[in-house]
């Protein structure tokens, strides 16, 4: 796990039929070390996807700089272990062979990769689905296998764009709690973008507020590890810093 | 009712044995209407053979020897054009899909020459090519070519944005991509194109036949004509229908099942 650090990133848009631009992202600087959990939470347009995206590599970066490790990235890599909300888990390979995607595209061999996906299955509480395809599980359980794809390749840096937004509220307490365990349990540096003010309070050790393409605040959040949402959900300290959180993004 | 019932029985547990059977059930109440209308005599027989003289004809078609060797002759042309033309098109697809520049300067073409059927091909080849196996080949490959390209091209440009996106995070080159991602993903597309591509190149091979007719199913038909023999013609058609029915059930439907519906891209 190495650190991420972003130096005046700003991104501007330029709508060719309107013939005018969007300044999406202007001068945000941001340092996560290694091991950090980050949350980013803002209102929706303030520039969330546009940051994580720039980070990932996908879209091209207006300016300033992103940094893994102290070395500035050019597009996608594999450093950088992305989460989708869509999950974008591949269809035509089974579980098992979504999850070793990354270890297969490193060359390595038939008889590790097993070894890999019983593993991070094993971690996913997945053991028993590994030959089923994408199609054959629930929103819950693709995006447990869209988590321990991008952990099992062992990123620098883990992103994650509303990760839990398309999967019911039941389910998503139980992913936040397993996500909360792996990564208490293996330490990975989490850039962790949501909507969800408790989500964020809850995951993070800190928590960003965006406003309109800025950083607004960052909130540090020093609840004790580990967390449940049986033990949190009544907690004083977690209700004072989801207001606090709150307060600041309806203001942003 | 309870005869009618364990008659009923029957046929299911028949029908689990033999598929065939439940694949031939739809035709009967269809052959039973043709047996019909033939017993009531309302055209002379000669226009109109009955089911059972089309049957003995098919027998003797068969015993003579005939049938099988045309069958032959169709089928390896069909195999044969429909194997080159996709070779030539997948790739081709591949290429104009993957390659904006390409598609820009490829895609009116194509269009163009979709529109030109198959057999209005026909009157200029039998020009260049006279009446022989290079203008078959040519209609073949030529109606089986377009469906596949234009269908490999559609499914290679709608791909998922965010899958090539998930493969480039974990370190897939460009090449590796293409063949883990974005192939597969056009596969359903491709299968149909070739169901397309097999259904119209079938069409056009008949037609070929008849017009450069040496020998196959549309040679068969149309050489029936000549002498006659209206039964010979049935015998025909009968046999392109079982041919297409063979071709879907037993090659592409397989194909399908094990991969689009398997992955839950395509619904059924
Ligand atoms: N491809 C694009 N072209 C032009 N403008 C864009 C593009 N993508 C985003 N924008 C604009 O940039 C701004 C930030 O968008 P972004 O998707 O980053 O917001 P977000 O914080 O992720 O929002 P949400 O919470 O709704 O997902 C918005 O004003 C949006 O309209
Ligand atoms: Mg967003």
């Amino acid at each position: 796990m190495k650190n991420l650090s972003l130096e005046n990133l700003s991104k501007t848009y330029f709508d060719p039929y309107a013939g005018t631009t969007v300044n999406a992202v202007q001068d945000v600087s941001l340092n996560v070390a290694a091991g950090e959990f980050v949350a980013v939470v803002g209102p929706s347009g303030c520039g969330k996807t546009t940051i994580l995206n720039m980070i990932a590599g996908f879209v091209p970066i207006s300016g300033g700089r992103v940094l893994v490790g102290g070395k500035e990235v050019k597009g996608p890599g594999p450093d950088r272990g992305v989460v989708f909300q869509s999950f974008a888990l591949f269809p035509w390979k089974t579980v098992a062979e979504n999850v070793t995607f990354g270890p297969k595209m490193r060359g390595v061999g038939k008889a590790e990769r097993a070894k890999i996906a019983e593993e991070y299955l094993a971690l996913a509480g997945l053991s028993h689905a590994a030959d089923r395809y994408p199609n054959e599980l629930s929103g819950g359980m693709q995006q447990r296998v869209g988590v321990v794809r991008a952990l099992a390749n062992n990123p620098d840096v883990l992103l994650m764009d509303e990760p839990f937004a398309s999967v019911d509220a039941q389910t998503r307490m139980t992913l936040q709690e397993e996500l909360t365990r792996i990564w208490e349990e293996r330490r990975p540096t989490v850039i962790f973008i949501t909507h969800d003010v408790a989500e964020a309070v809850f995951l993070a050790n800190r928590v960003v507020v965006l406003s309109k393409g800025n950083v607004l605040e960052e909130v540090d959040i020093d609840l004790p590890r580990p967390r449940s949402w049986d033990r949190l959900v009544e907690d004083g300290d977690f209700k004072g810093l989801s207001n606090k959180v709150l307060q600041l993004v309806r203001s942003a | 009712m309870t005869y009618a019932q364990s008659l009923w029985g029957m046929y299911v547990r028949w029908a689990a044995a033999w598929p065939a059977l439940s694949a031939f059930a739809p035709f009967v109440p269809l052959i039973a209407l043709w047996g019909f209308v033939v017993w009531l005599e309302l055209f002379p027989r000669v226009f109109l053979p009955g089911p059972f003289e089309v049957l003995q004809t098919s027998w003797s078609l068969l015993y003579k020897g005939i049938l099988p060797a045309y069958l032959g002759d169709s089928m390896v042309r069909l195999a044969v054009g429909a194997a080159a033309g996709m070779a030539l098109a997948i790739p081709l697809g591949i290429f104009i899909g993957l390659n904006q520049r390409a598609h820009d300067a490829t895609w009116p073409v194509l269009l163009f020459f979709q529109a030109i059927g198959d057999i209005a091909w026909l009157p200029i080849l039998l020009v260049w090519f006279g009446f022989g196996l290079t203008t078959m080949t040519f209609v073949i490959v030529y109606t089986v070519m377009f469906p596949v390209i234009l269908n490999t091209v559609l499914g290679i440009r709608s791909a998922r944005p965010e899958l090539e996106r998930a493969a480039q995070s974990l370190g897939a080159s460009r090449t590796r991509i293409l063949f883990e991602v974005t192939l597969p993903g056009a596969l359903p597309n491709i299968i149909t194109g070739l169901r397309n591509g097999l259904g119209y190149g079938w069409r056009a091979l008949i037609a070929a036949e008849i017009i450069v007719g040496t020998s196959g199913i549309g040679f068969l038909m149309f050489d029936a004509r000549r002498a006659g023999s209206v039964d010979e013609i049935v015998v025909g058609m009968i046999v392109l229908g079982i041919l297409w029915y063979i071709v879907d059930s037993w090659i592409l439907a397989p194909i399908e099942r094990a991969t689009g519906e398997r992955w839950g891209l395509v619904t059924t």
